[in-house]
C-alpha cells in the first residue's frame, strides 16, 4: 500500500513536475509499496486510455439521425387539404340549412305578412350567419395549422 | 469532427442566423457534424455502453431537432445540447435503475447475473473495466469522460456542467480506488 503522505502525489504523478516530482521519485526509489501503487495507477491509465481514448460516434449515426429527421419533417409538413375539405363540409352544411329555410319559409304565415321586411331580415341574417361560419372555419383552420 | 471553442462561436452565430430566418433544417445540418462525437461521448460516459450511447445520441439529436424552433439562445448552443443529452441519459438511467431493482428482487436472476458476470456489465475480458462498473455512478462517469475527452479536465467539467474542483475530486477518488484494487490484486 502507498504511504499516506505520498498517495495524493502519486495519483497526480503525471501532472506534477520540478521539485515535487523529484521528491516523489526519491521516495519511490526506496518504497516498494508506493512503487506498486504507482504501477497499478499506470495499469489503470493504460487500460482506460486504450479503451476510451479517441472513441468517436459511428459513421452511421449521422445517417440514421438524418433519416429520422427527414421522416419527422415530412410528417410535419403543412397540408391545406384537410382545411379545404373542412371548408367544403361546413359550406355544404350551411347551404343545406339555407335550402331548408328557403323551403320552409313560404309555409309560415307570420313570416309572409310583409315580403320586403322578410327579404331584408333574411339577407341580414344570412350574411351574419355566413360571416360567423367563415370566422369559425378560419379560426379552426388556423388552430389546426399551428398544431 | 469535434467542436473547438473557436469553431463553436462562429458556428453558433451561423446557426442563430439560420434560426432567425426559420431555416431549421439548415441549422440542424450544421450542428449535427459538430456535436455528434461530443454527444456520443457524453452519453457513453453516462450510460457506460457504446451501443446504448449510440442509440441515445440518435434520440438526443431527434429531440434537438424538435426543440430547435424553441431555442432562443438564452444559453450557448453547446450548453443547451449537453443539457438535453444529460437529461435524456439521466431519464434512461432512472428507467434502467427501476428495471434493475425489479429484476434483482428475484434471487435466481441475481445469482445467474453474478455467475455470468452480467452484474459487472458483461465485459468479462477486461478486469479494470469490470471493477470500474462497481464504482459509484459519478466516479464511473467522470473517469470514462476524462479518458474519452483525452484527459481534459476542462472538457469534463463543461460537458457534465460540474465545477472543476468537483471533477478533480471525483477523478482523484476514482483513480485511487481502481489503483488500490489493482495493487491488491483484487481484479
Amino acid at each position: 500500500m502507498a504511504c499516506p503522505e505520498f498517495e495524493d502525489r502519486l495519483i497526480d504523478y503525471a501532472d506534477i513536475e520540478g521539485e515535487a516530482r523529484a521528491c516523489v521519485d526519491t521516495h519511490l526509489a526506496e518504497c516498494a509499496g508506493c512503487r506498486q501503487f504507482l504501477e497499478a495507477l499506470l495499469v489503470v491509465d493504460t487500460e482506460l486510455t486504450a479503451r476510451f481514448s479517441g472513441r468517436e460516434a459511428s459513421a452511421a449515426l449521422a445517417v440514421t439521425v438524418r433519416r429520422r429527421v427527414d421522416r419527422e419533417a415530412s410528417a410535419r409538413r403543412l397540408s391545406f387539404v384537410p382545411e379545404i375539405l373542412d371548408f367544403v363540409g361546413w359550406g355544404a352544411i350551411v347551404a343545406l340549412l339555407g335550402l331548408m329555410a328557403w323551403w320552409v319559409v313560404p309555409f309560415i304565415p307570420a313570416l309572409n305578412s310583409n315580403p320586403t321586411v322578410l327579404s331584408l331580415n333574411t339577407a341580414v341574417a344570412a350574411s351574419g350567419a355566413f360571416l360567423l361560419v367563415a370566422l369559425f372555419i378560419g379560426l379552426r383552420s388556423l388552430a389546426d395549422l399551428r398544431c | 469532427m469535434d467542436a473547438t471553442p473557436g469553431s463553436l462561436r462562429g458556428m453558433e452565430q451561423e446557426i442563430r442566423t439560420c434560426l432567425d430566418q426559420k431555416q431549421y433544417r439548415e441549422a440542424f445540418d450544421r450542428l449535427l457534424p459538430e456535436f455528434q462525437n461530443k454527444v456520443f461521448r457524453l452519453a457513453y460516459a453516462m450510460l457506460g455502453e457504446a451501443g446504448a450511447a449510440e442509440d441515445m445520441a440518435q434520440d438526443v439529436f431527434v429531440r434537438i431537432w424538435r426543440a430547435l424552433p424553441g431555442y432562443r439562445g438564452q444559453s450557448s448552443l453547446s450548453t443547451w445540447i449537453y443539457a438535453i443529452t444529460r437529461n435524456a441519459c439521466l431519464s434512461a438511467l432512472r428507467k434502467v435503475g427501476v428495471r434493475r431493482e425489479v429484476s434483482m428482487e428475484e434471487p435466481g436472476v441475481a445469482r445467474a447475473a453474478e455467475a455470468t458476470g452480467l452484474e459487472a456489465g458483461g465485459d468479462a475480458g477486461i478486469d479494470v473495466l469490470r471493477f470500474l462498473k462497481q464504482l459509484p455512478d459519478r466516479h464511473q462517469q467522470v473517469l470514462r469522460l476524462y479518458y474519452l475527452e483525452e484527459k481534459s479536465y476542462e472538457e469534463v467539467a463543461r460537458l457534465l456542467e460540474w465545477p472543476m474542483g468537483t471533477v478533480k475530486v471525483y477523478l482523484h477518488r476514482a483513480r485511487k480506488e481502481l489503483a488500490e484494487a489493482v495493487a491488491r490484486g483484487k481484479i
